[in-house]
């Protein structure tokens, strides 16, 4: 969702709830995501993704949340933060996957980041195939969630 | 072995902890291939899922399980586009998932 859209996205959510029906708004936390090597729960690496370019719309997001809240549109009435774990058996297939998914932002990455990642990945790689069957790369996201309450 | 997503099931306690889906109407923004919709849809008396994505509804729709047929609707459509569509008072939750930014 574009920046400038958000705010009214929250105005036209509340005019489609019916009165005291629920907004449930789950996205990341303002942190980098990890990427990490299991095997058999084990966690054999761990490291934060370069690839963290969206800490600016997360922020327009939170803004925009608490413009609507003081605008007194919504009323929080509970919130939460989970773990989000997305296990693959491979990189290039958890890379895949998330492409596929559209988890990657349509502008172009910084040269460096995309050197930092491919770094990155290139050694989850590496430890994956020295520790052999059953090893797994791991994205894991922390998320927010929110129970808001429409007011009218 | 394919990619598995949240096999933890932290993103489905969390959103039971939050709502109770029993018998309410949901619009679900951002449901990308279902991913999110299959663990809740049982419970809710119909869902309407929607996704700017082609893609991910096309997905959506070929995986949508017989037991939930009639009662999720996917739909390739951005949200300004659905709400401006849309009565006002229509449904009782609505799940912004992971697309608000």
């Amino acid at each position: 969702m574009k920046p400038e859209g958000m705010v009214h996205a929250l105005e036209e959510i509340q005019r489609l709830l019916r009165p005291g029906g629920s907004l449930i708004d789950i996205h990341p936390v303002l942190e980098a995501p990890l990427i990490k090597v299991y095997q058999g729960g084990r966690v054999l690496f761990a490291e934060p993704s370069p690839a963290y370019d969206y800490e600016e719309v997360l922020r327009q997001a939170e803004d925009a949340l608490a413009q609507i809240v003081q605008r007194r549109l919504f009323v929080i009435e509970r919130n939460g933060v989970f773990d989000f774990l997305t296990h693959g058996p491979s990189v290039a297939e958890l890379r895949d996957f998330w492409a596929q998914a559209g988890a990657y932002s349509d502008s172009p990455k910084d040269e460096a980041v995309t050197a930092r990642e491919a770094e990155l990945y290139a050694r989850v790689e590496e430890i994956m195939q020295a520790t052999g069957p059953g090893a797994e790369v791991v994205g894991h996201e922390r998320a927010r969630i929110a129970r808001l309450r429409p007011v009218r | 072995m394919a990619v598995r997503v949240d096999p933890e099931n932290n993103e489905t306690s969390a959103l039971f902890d939050l709502a109770d889906f029993s018998g309410q109407h949901v619009l679900e923004i951002g449901c990308g291939d279902g991913r999110l919709t299959w663990r809740y849809a049982g419970r809710a008396a119909h869902v309407t899922a929607i996704d700017p994505f082609a893609d991910g509804i096309a997905r959506a729709r070929e995986n949508l399980p017989r037991e939930l047929r009639g009662r999720v609707e996917f739909h390739h459509i951005a949200f300004e586009d659905f709400a401006a569509a849309s009565e006002p008072s229509t449904f009782d939750i609505t799940i912004l998932s992971w697309s608000l930014c």
